[in-house]
């Protein structure tokens, strides 16, 4: 007899997010799934008002302990926006080598300890260390060299406190960037490993259809693979500023979860982070990436969301080389930063977070107080991706024991490097079945 | 004391969950720059770089129904079981029990593991501590100047258990 059947993710309330996830098929199909999450985000919007422009970086840095500069770097593009600030050539270097130190991080992070695992049939990255441990290890050392720029740039490797509206605080003396140069040189050489490792492993063959295919969108810019200067774009045509932002996208409200779903409007889901980024930008991926890409045979247009980990370790390879060009480049800019004055008026922020395009908007009144605060992170434009995947993955899967389905599940979540509990290794998951009712 | 390291587990603006960080910030003023506090905001694979060799203090939130709000879990993280109840600040990586076990399996324990894990009852969006878990957090703070100024870490643990 047919039986309904559902795989459940228990609720787990965490500091920087809370999900949950619920998919219920029988063998004639899949006929719900759910990715749940709620989202601190948006309770930050109600925190913002009221406070000082200038205190937007490092309030809204909190909201997430593994991408702050992601969170530094929109709002202070937003609040430059709105005051209409031209930074020099040099400050824009010096935050791009602080998000570079970010991408380093947490993509390191992700490929290692999260989804490295799934790869090699360990339920937890622990698990894979007893192993693995020179795998394990070289994760450890190239996320060092990422911690190494965010605490020189940042000031401290955690919440950063150097960034601020127009500029930083404090810019290091090029004598300063030697050492950590030397470093760099050393993890690209690791990081060139993770890509010809990552690419070695099998992959779950998952592609979609024609009529199915994603809509990726990032940031595109002419000269730079982009982090945070650009035009919004994605591979159907869509071109525009940040400040059109809001013309295009819409939040909807989901009943089974308190977090909005992000959709194009007239278009529906969308997909952003890496494959995004390098599907859009492959062209103006250094000369060594797209080298190394080819030598393992990695294609400029990836459609297969379980190839996210080798783009992740080619943006990993990208941003070692971007830090070392930045730094071989650089000369201490005359001030530090570009004086802010407050003036009322709205500003518009993009920027590429690990995960993927982070917008702000925010609102200030002519004393610099914060009115209105609009935050859409990366996660919850992908949640309703992430949902269609399931809902097309399962069917394919089927013929898999209902603990490998589970684990399928969980990885394709993962290939998003969601910001959320589930995203995580130490899920408890359930499986329930029940007879199928009624028909 | 420059093999001593001070270590808060936490948010800021989760309410009782930022009692780590409040603590650390009382402590910056009486023993920086001769002992490093570091908060750590979520990715606990940082704590094997940090703590590796060193004796360490590690101040985090728990939400546990088994104590009162206030109370202060006093342990020691290489020799007792840390409960999971002390893992609750990350959704990122890997959570502390898993940083224990991966230090241990990786050889970056380390020397010492202190850990104070006060009692919360409220983790909601925002600013601002409980009255008793503020009082705690006073306690912890004289504990940890008592245990550093002792330069052995032998020091009793006074707090309820």
């Amino acid at each position: 007899m047919a039986k309904n059947k559902t795989i459940k993710v228990d609720y787990l309330a965490r500091v920087e997010g809370e999900g949950a996830l619920y998919v219920r098929y029988d063998d004639a199909g899949v006929h719900e799934v759910k990715l749940k999450i709620f989202e601190p985000p948006r309770f930050f919007e109600g925190f913002m008002r009221g406070r000082d422009f200038r205190e937007a970086p490092d309030i809204t840095a909190r909201i997430c302990g593994i991408c702050p500069i992601a969170y530094q770097m929109s709002s202070v593009h937003a609040m430059e926006d709105a005051l209409h600030l031209k930074l020099p050539p040099e400050l824009h270097a010096l935050r791009r080598l602080i998000y570079c130190g970010e991408w380093i991080e947490s993509h390191t992070l992700h490929i290692y300890m999260l989804h490295a695992p799934d790869f090699l049939g360990y339920p937890s990255a622990v698990a894979m260390a007893k192993d693995h441990p020179a795998i394990v290890q070289d994760g450890l050392r190239i996320k060092k060299a990422g911690n190494a720029i965010v605490s020189l740039l940042g000031g401290r490797e955690v919440h950063p406190i150097n960034v601020r509206v127009g500029g930083f605080y404090r810019a290091p003396r090029a004598v300063e960037l030697k050492p950590l140069r030397e470093e760099l040189l050393h993890a690209r050489d690791m990081a060139m490993n993770t890509v010809r490792w990552a690419a070695s492993l099998l992959f779950p063959k998952f592609e979609r259809e024609q009529s199915q295919q994603y809509e990726f969108v990032s940031l595109s810019h002419e000269d730079e693979y982009p982090m945070s200067r650009g035009q919004i774009a994605s591979t159907r045509g869509l071109s525009i500023p940040a400040s059109a932002y809001d013309n295009h996208f819409r939040e909807e409200h989901i009943e089974y979860s308190s977090a909005l779903h992000s959709t194009l409007i007239e278009r529906g889901a969308y997909f952003v982070g890496p494959m995004a980024r390098y599907n859009i930008n492959y062209a103006l991926l250094s000369p060594l990436v797209r080298q190394l890409a080819d030598e393992v045979g990695f294609p400029p247009f990836c459609a297969n969301p379980f190839q996210s980990i080798v783009v992740r370790s080619l943006e990993v390879l990208y941003a070692f080389d971007e830090a070392i060009r930045i730094i071989d480049g650089y000369r201490k800019p005359d001030a530090a930063h570009v004086t802010a004055e407050p003036r009322a008026g709205t500003g518009y922020g993009a920027t590429e977070a690990p995960r993927g395009l982070l917008y702000h908007r925010y609102q200030i009144d002519d004393s610099g107080k914060i009115v209105d605060a609009k935050i859409v992170a990366p996660t919850s434009q992908n949640q309703k991706t992430i949902e269609d995947d399931l809902r097309l993955m399962l069917p394919k899967f089927m013929h898999l024991p209902e603990k490998q389905l589970q684990a399928q599940c969980e990885q394709a979540i993962r290939n998003y490097d969601p910001c959320i509990s589930c995203s995580t290794h130490f899920l408890r998951l359930k499986l329930e079945q029940a007879p199928r009712t009624g028909v | 004391m420059s093999d001593w390291v001070v270590i808060s587990l936490g948010n800021h603006f989760r309410g009782d969950d930022s009692v780590g960080p409040y603590v650390l910030q009382r402590l910056r003023p009486q023993i920086e720059p001769a002992v490093p506090c570091i908060e750590n905001g979520g990715d606990m694979v940082n704590l094997l770089e940090v703590w590796k060799g060193q004796h360490v203090c590690l101040v985090d939130a728990v939400a546990t129904e088994k104590a009162e709000t206030g109370a202060v879990l006093c342990l020691d993280g290489l020799a007792e079981e840390v409960l999971p109840t002390l893992c609750t600040t990350s959704s990122h990586g890997i959570n502390l029990v898993e940083a224990l076990e991966m230090a241990r399996i990786m050889d970056a324990l380390p020397r010492s593991l202190r850990i104070y894990g006060i009692c919360g009852n409220n983790f909601a969006i925002g600013e601002g501590l409980s009255p008793r878990v503020q009082a705690a957090a006073e306690t912890v703070v004289k504990e940890i100047l008592t245990l550093l100024n002792t330069h052995t870490g032998g020091a009793p643990c006074m707090s309820n258990h």
